[in-house]
């Protein structure tokens, strides 16, 4: 029966993890060949470091893009993790699935179709510079502020924020639902005050989930593309924009720095996961 | 219908140093219904799954009526199981799940619909065919899960403690209900238990496993009574085993201490009076459990254990009594 | 006063979630809607059927559809036999197999899509159908074989083993009793495994090329300089099957899921 149904375990995973291995270990082989400098179609095929030496010269575009995808990366996650704490705790005491139902239709939202629904919002000539305008606080659309495509990345971080509060608040209440309410009516009992019981009780509780959550948040947003490319400027440009436009170039050296950069996302965002999986094991 | 016939059967399962069964050999005859009693570990359900061909076995042969069985594919073997859970498809009704068996034989609706319904008559739920298992009490999903097992008419039929998730009145209500069926269509049958009531309920002869190895097997009045070794002893609730220099037997004095001898609580009297076969002992401790009165009597640094029908005297912890072992009640063992 | 800031809360809560909906069809059923006026003022269903018409609307959906259906299917087909052992089997080595399925996860897509990019320029799947299918069976496969992995954790193989008991083939306790046990993880699985390549912008830019344009691949480059009534169509058009799908599933969608949803 079990070698009937069932096979070795590892025959029935051998289709899953070939695809995952051949194409995922390809494409990591030509990421490191073309970054050491084996670019085909020039005919260079000697080993060199030169576009790790270009990438990393201090005075590269590299080290403000890095800066530029830290702080969008650091500010979004600090921000919804904080806003997620403070609306899991308070969903957490209101009854009823309806809130969790409706956390998730975030989902029905791709990160795309959020900026995109952020430039009509907030661009120039979007809704909220049109209320301002028809309340006589702005005459112009140049007297709106430039909340979209701005130096800061205000318009990426209100995007992330957006999309991540709600991924954030999901993790953090399905711990707090999944955890008696006891030990809140012990520390109450205690004498705790409702603020004590937060600091003491809750917290605690909730922080390694929340912690594992945030630096997997971090890690999407370090690497991912399309918000920035979308709502961001072209000078400072994110990593992963700055990767892409490299890699697209016609020139095909540019070539070479664009895989130098994704590597460098792909081993900055391994770091964060792994150290994100370690804290989620210490959960349970 | 069908003999089986188990013969020195081994199976080791990976990783585990002891064997899961050792030699196992065991003759069921046509009809027969066997029970096989044992704690979790004997081998019980390693047994059945060797049957059933969910497992394979490392040595050893499995017959039916003379035939191996070890190269028939398990959905061809004729021998259906019965688990703790019913496992009735929840996605099926009542009706269905008892003709899945044969449906996958390719059995036409219409004969599918007359064996349900006649299965249901047997069973004792005429007319619950649109039901779904989660309608159903637990007893009544046993009932439909044992309709299910033998609609097929299978050359064995295989229970895996059936009845051990019930509450005691269904339980009891079940016994008799398989019991009667069982008779009833002749159909060889293995019952699993840890139950030693159920067990001798049920069963024409008892296994008693332990370790992989069967340790007895007797009817179960015969185990019961008079168990041969010591270990099945211990099995059947003997707990009381005295030497046999301390002992007068068949009124000629035994005095060999070689010879072991054992006796049921229920057989052990307390009393006042000294006679043949008593020792002095004091009450530790006397419970009343309304049919009868349970001892525990401390006699030369052993707890005897006794058990008085009512009506009997009742003695106060840290009274002395006499402890007697009537001599027709004292069985050797070895 | 405590009931009020709850229900006010809740209601900006509520608004900010379906606020991108409302703002898409306030743009795409509108006409003439100039600064600075806040409100549309003319409504009109031209703008969207112009849109909905346009026949590199209507192709990049059927490519997308199409697409987003041969990875489902297929990540299933990949996923069902891992996700089994991975839920039913205790083994040597299963951890080990969990980290490399779930690579896939922690592996940027960007340095994915480079990679593959190369690649298939070499063996010649660079713009075709076939390429694109595959880079999104990458995100895909993880997703479907926890989905299905964590239902047959629950599954217990005694239906099974009484199914066979009862005279059924393997194939036919496959067919009858094992999927159907699990056809509710089954339809989850496969509609987030659609979703997830009917949303993939990166993967399908840098396989496809310019060749192959789904739904995303538009709305980006409409995003990038269009017009906003253009925008908010493609956009309506875009969320319409997510928007659809979750609200079908909203009640079987589990914590666990929501830690892969992130990359979705």
């Amino acid at each position: 029966m079990r070698d009937k149904l069932i096979f070795s375990p590892w025959l029935s995973l051998a289709p899953a993890l070939t695809i995952v291995f051949v194409l995922l270990g390809a494409s990591l082989l030509y990421a490191i060949t073309e970054s050491l400098g084996f670019v085909r179609v020039i005919g260079q095929s000697k080993i060199s470091l030169d576009a790790y030496r270009n990438t990393l010269d201090l005075n590269s575009e590299f080290w403000t893009s890095l800066e530029f995808s830290l702080w969008i990366s650091i500010v979004s996650t600090f921000i919804s993790s904080a806003i997620a704490l403070l609306l899991a705790v308070w969903l957490s005491e209101q009854r009823g699935k309806t809130d969790t139902l409706a956390l998730n239709w975030n989902l029905a939202f791709p990160h795309l179709v959020w900026s995109v629904a952020l430039l009509l919002f907030l661009s120039q000539s979007g809704l909220f510079s049109r209320w301002a305008a028809s309340l006589g606080l702005i005459s112009t659309t140049a007297d709106f502020p430039v909340l979209v495509r701005d130096r800061f990345g205000i318009g990426i971080i209100l995007s992330y924020i957006g999309k991540e509060i709600p991924f954030l608040t999901i993790t953090i209440l399905s711990v707090l639902r999944s955890q008696s309410v006891g030990y809140d009516v012990v520390a109450e009992n205690l004498g705790a005050s409702r603020w004590q019981r937060l600091r003491y009780v809750t917290i605690p509780q909730v922080m390694p989930a929340l912690i594992a959550g945030a630096l997997l948040v971090f890690g999407f947003i370090f690497s991912s593309y399309e918000v920035p490319a979308l709502l961001g400027v072209g000078y400072p440009r994110a990593l992963p924009v700055l990767a892409l436009r490299f890699f697209l170039d016609p020139d095909l050296r540019a070539r070479s720095e664009g895989m130098v950069i994704s590597l460098i996302i792909t081993l900055i965002v391994m770091i964060v996961a792994v150290v994100s999986l370690r804290m989620g094991e210490r959960k349970e | 219908m069908t003999t089986v016939n188990i013969i020195s059967l081994n199976k080791t399962y990976p990783n585990q140093p002891v064997p899961v069964l050792k030699d196992f050999s065991l003759s069921i005859n046509d009809g027969e219904m066997i029970a096989l009693l044992g704690p979790s570990g004997s081998g019980k359900s390693t047994l059945l799954k060797l049957i059933t061909g969910i497992e394979r076995p490392d040595s050893g042969d499995i017959q039916f009526d003379g035939s191996s069985i070890l190269s028939i594919d398990p959905n061809k073997r004729g021998a259906v199981l019965m688990f703790q859970q019913s496992y009735l498809f929840p996605f099926l009704n009542v009706e269905d799940n008892i003709g899945f068996g044969l449906k996958v034989q390719g059995a036409s609706a219409e004969t599918i619909r007359g064996e349900v319904k006649r299965m249901l008559n047997l069973i004792g739920l005429p007319g619950i065919e649109r039901r779904k298992s989660g309608q159903l009490s637990g007893g009544e999903q046993q009932r439909v899960a044992l309709a299910r097992a033998l609609v097929t008419n299978p050359k064995l039929l295989l229970l895996d403690e059936p009845l051990s998730s019930l509450d005691t009145s269904v339980r009891m209500n079940l016994q008799e209900a398989i019991r009667n069926i069982q008779r009833e269509l002749g159909v060889t049958t293995i019952f699993v238990t840890h139950d030693l009531g159920e067990a001798m309920a049920m069963s024409d002869r008892m296994a008693l496993l332990l370790n992989g190895e069967i340790v007895a097997l007797d009817k179960p009045e015969n185990l019961f009574h008079r168990p041969r070794s010591l270990t099945a002893a211990k099995f059947m609730g003997v707990s009381t085993f005295l030497s046999g220099d301390q002992l007068t037997v068949k009124n000629e004095a035994c005095s060999s201490s070689e010879k072991i001898f054992a006796i049921r609580p229920e057989h052990i009297r307390i009393q006042k009076e000294a006679c043949k076969n008593s020792m002095l002992g004091v009450v530790s401790d006397c419970v009343f459990r309304g049919e009868y009165i349970e001892y525990q009597v401390d006699v030369n640094d052993v707890t005897v254990r006794a058990r008085m029908p009512m009506p009997a005297p009742m003695f106060p912890h840290g009274e002395q009594v006499r402890v007697n072992f009537p001599q027709e009640h004292l069985f050797e063992v070895n | 006063m405590k009931r009020i800031t709850a229900y006010s809360l809740r209601a900006v809560l509520y608004f900010i979630l379906i606020a991108p909906l409302l703002l898409f069809a306030a743009y795409a059923f509108s006409t003439r809607w100039f600064f600075p006026q806040p409100f549309p003022v003319e409504w009109t269903t031209i703008t969207f059927l112009r849109a909905i018409n346009d026949s590199r609307t209507l192709s990049s959906m059927a490519q997308g559809i199409w697409i987003a259906i041969l990875v489902s299917v297929l990540s299933l087909m990949l996923a069902l036999p891992a996700a089994r052992v991975q839920g039913l089997r205790e083994f040597r080595g299963r951890q080990l197999a969990w980290l490399l399925l779930f690579l896939p996860t922690i592996i940027p897509p960007l340095a994915i899509g480079m990679g593959l990019n190369i690649l298939f320029l070499r063996i010649g799947l660079a713009g075709t159908i076939a390429g694109v299918v595959l880079a999104h069976i990458i995100p895909t496969l993880p997703y479907t074989i926890f989905t299905l992995s964590s239902a047959f954790a629950r599954f217990d193989e005694n239906y099974e083993f009484q199914a066979l008991a009862l005279g059924a083939s393997p194939w036919q306790i496959f067919l009858k009793v094992t999927l159907r046990m699990m056809t509710p993880s089954l339809v989850v699985a496969t509609l987030f495994a659609f979703l997830i390549s009917w949303s993939q912008y990166l993967l399908t830019l840098l396989i496809g090329g310019g060749q192959i344009i789904t739904l995303p691949i538009l709305l980006f480059s409409a995003a990038s300089g269009g017009n906003p009534s253009t925008i908010a169509t493609l956009s309506l058009l875009f969320v319409a099957p997510p928007v659809m799908v979750i609200a079908f599933t909203a009640r079987s969608l589990s914590q666990h899921d929501n830690e892969i949803r992130e990359q979705y």
